[in-house]
């Protein structure tokens, strides 16, 4: 204002005289010649709406940001500052009855890197190379592949981890994965199977309970500030869910003691395979379920091939001389015999058509219980071939035999019993020693549990059973204390397979051998043997069934091979469940006393 | 009039540094919460990880191999074993 009143006044003298000096101090701007230029007034109006659209124009953008896009803008400055958080889930472990885990999910580092933000030298990219256990070319190479993202080594030691941190390279990034771990390794490697590399189950237990195992991963939504660090939660934060501990019934001692044994078996004869199957008769459980050859499920180059195989489970066979202890339990449940009634079992005594079964060995006469001692063919068929089909049908499923076993475990097998109205009566006969059905090693133990339970077929289980189990009536107890009699006779001298005693445990049991089928006939020189039993007799607390596939070293009768197989485990298997010794031992304990004399010296 | 306005000023300007005081240090906190909950996450899986090797450590192919080769162990057998029953547990009570 100051400078137009200094500067205004000479102006108006000059310009109008007619104004009057009092005038002259308050302007009258409209009169001043120079404003009174001959503007025209559409320019101001001009301006005037050029400003006010141009308010209009933020108006409507700020409409369009505040109202129709919010959303859009919402989202978009959220993911500025606000991140989802995974919250991993970690997979159950698998454990034996007393506590040992036999798999177990670890957290271990795998190291990436931004190619493009490493900027290490030579001398820092060798130290990395060779803690990485590659050569620096590689390193080179895998850098080269792609600018954003490479792993360098998925699952590393921690040590390792530990040192390439300490490095401090620029770029270079750790991150925990799972990887799963089997402390037992190839002992248990077909119980508890194995998973992918992404933790899914693929086999075995790891499968079979897959969904309890597993888990749910949770999630958290937070707000990160310039640091990366966390601030704040938004919303609702999902709790991770961990898998389930899977309790099994397997106890890992007797397991890696049958594992061993059945590898050392199958290497001894020069077999191609084996299986051991151990049942606790009082609860059903499944102690041990071996199989040779196995496999190290913590090494994934050989996860593939024949030796992923659960042999006693998914391979089923005819099972031979193991099924005339039941044919004659039926024989004697329906009182047709008693186990003294003498069978004549001379060769050709029992022909149909003209066809006759054979024995190994020729005897004129046999009581019922050497029938199952000295395994006669002949005796055998006698007794069924006085039985309707349809009993002895109903007896085989009864204990299990063409029946699914009731284990939640993949690939169990069920076998073959074909119904008995298409029976022919050669069948019948063939059938009474074991010819013309088939079974898995672990149907043949379960069917075994009928005379160890005193007649009763208990349901078996592979996961921890905490109460004795109670099973569907086969037999009386009377016929099951019969058989189990008849059972160590064939076990001890005299019988089929002596090789089977233990010291200071009464064993019993029935061995078998068998003609592997090829195609549509017999192979001549290919075996199956096996051995089925329990132990003590007395008061039966294991059933022991072992398998050795195709032995080719000379001896393959089930008695030779098998047998000794069955009396190291039930041995070590009864000594490890703290069974006292029901036979008295010669004691070996000498004890070493010096003598005075001596003692001087 | 005057008086009271300026004193409402000063107790908003103070709620207001009051405020962000506040809201620092429950960031501040809750970050350390939040280190402090990655650490248990951490240690809670190098324990199950160590655990893990521990078993590894003591696994039967082990144990039995250090038994037979270190401590030359040899494995029994009922022919060796007296049994024998605890007369005071076998009497059933202590004494």
């Amino acid at each position: 204002m100051s400078w137009f009143k200094s500067a205004k006044p000479g102006r108006v003298a000059s310009g109008r005289g007619a104004y009057r000096g009092n005038i002259a101090r308050s302007v009258r701007y409209a009169s001043s010649p120079l404003l009174a230029s001959k503007t025209p007034p559409w320019r101001s109006r001009l301006l005037v709406a050029a400003v006010g659209l141009g308010f209009c124009v933020l108006l409507g953008r700020a409409l369009y940001i505040q109202v129709i896009g919010t959303d859009f803008f919402q989202k978009q400055g959220e993911s500025r500052y606000a991140h989802s958080l995974e919250l991993p889930a970690s997979r159950g472990r698998i454990i034996d009855r007393s506590g040992q885990i036999l798999a177990s999910s670890v957290s271990v580092p795998s190291i990436w890197a931004i190619p493009k933000d490493v900027d290490a030298g030579p001398q820092e990219r060798k130290q990395l190379a060779k803690l990485l256990e590659m050569k620096p070319q590689e390193l080179e190479l895998k850098l080269a592949s792609s600018p954003k993202f490479v792993w360098l080594r998925r699952q590393v030691d921690p040590q390792v981890a530990l040192q390439i941190k300490q490095l401090g390279l620029k770029g270079v990034f750790q991150e925990g994965e799972y990887k799963r771990k089997y402390p037992e390794g190839e002992a248990s490697a077909h119980v508890v199977g194995f998973t992918s590399a992404e933790e899914r189950g693929q086999e075995g237990i790891e499968l079979a309970f897959q969904q309890q195992l597993q888990g749910r991963d949770g999630s958290r939504n937070v707000v990160k500030d310039r640091l990366g660090r966390v601030v704040e939660d938004i919303g609702e934060r999902i709790p991770p869910v961990n898998g389930q501990d899977i309790d099994l019934s397997i106890d890992s001692k007797v397991q890696f003691f049958a594992y061993q044994r059945i590898r050392e078996a199958v290497a001894i004869n020069k077999a191609k395979a084996g299986s051991v199957v151990v049942i606790d008769a009082r609860t059903g459980e499944i102690l041990a379920l071996a199989n040779a050859p196995s496999f190290n499920p913590n090494d994934r180059r050989n996860l593939s091939g024949n030796q992923l195989r659960n042999r006693a489970l998914t391979d089923t066979f005819e099972p031979g001389s193991t099924m005339k202890p039941l044919i004659a339990a039926l024989a004697l449940e329906t009182g047709r015999v008693t186990p003294d009634t003498m069978i004549n079992t001379a060769p050709r005594s029992l022909v149909i058509g003209n066809w006759s079964p054979s024995d190994e060995h020729v005897h004129a006469e046999l009581s019922v219980a050497q029938v199952i001692q000295k395994s006669s063919n002949i005796g055998a068929a006698k007794m069924a071939m006085q039985m309707q089909p349809r009993e002895m049908h109903d007896m085989f499923t009864q204990v299990g035999l063409g029946q699914r076993p009731q284990i939640h475990y993949p690939g169990v097998v069920t076998g073959r019993l074909r119904p008995y109205k298409s029976w022919r009566p050669i069948e019948q006969a063939t059938m009474a020693f074991g010819y013309g059905l088939s079974a898995s090693l672990l149907q043949l133990a379960h069917a075994y549990t009928v005379f160890a339970r005193d007649g009763e077929l208990i349901p078996i289980s592979l996961v921890k059973q905490p109460d004795e189990a109670h099973g569907v009536r086969v037999f009386s107890p009377k016929t099951a204390r019969a058989v189990r009699l008849m059972l160590q006779m064939a076990a001890g001298e005299g019988g089929t397979s002596p090789l089977a005693q233990t010291q200071g445990y009464s064993v019993g049991g029935k061995s078998g051998t068998a003609y592997k089928q090829e195609g549509k006939g017999y192979a001549l020189h290919k075996y199956r043997s096996w051995f089925v039993g329990l132990a003590p007799i007395k008061d039966p607390r294991l059933v022991v069934a072992v398998m050795v596939d195709e032995p080719s070293d000379g001896k393959h009768f089930g008695g030779q091979v098998a047998a000794p197989v069955f009396s190291q485990v039930v041995q070590q298997s009864l000594r490890l469940l703290g069974v006292q010794p029901d036979l008295d031992v010669k004691p070996q304990i000498v004890a070493h006393q010096l003598n005075a004399a001596e003692g001087n010296l | 009039m005057t008086r009271v306005n300026l004193l409402l000023l000063v107790a908003v300007l103070l709620s207001g540094i009051y405020l962000v005081r506040t809201a620092y240090d429950s960031r501040r906190l809750f970050s350390e919460i939040d280190r402090a909950q990655n650490e248990a996450r951490r240690l809670d899986l190098d324990w199950q990880r160590l655990q893990a090797e521990r078993h590894a450590q003591a696994t039967n192919l082990r144990v039995e191999k250090v038994a037979r080769e270190r401590l030359k162990m040899r494995p029994i057998t009922p022919a060796i074993t007296q049994p024998t029953t605890d007369a005071q547990a076998a009497s059933g009570g202590r004494t």
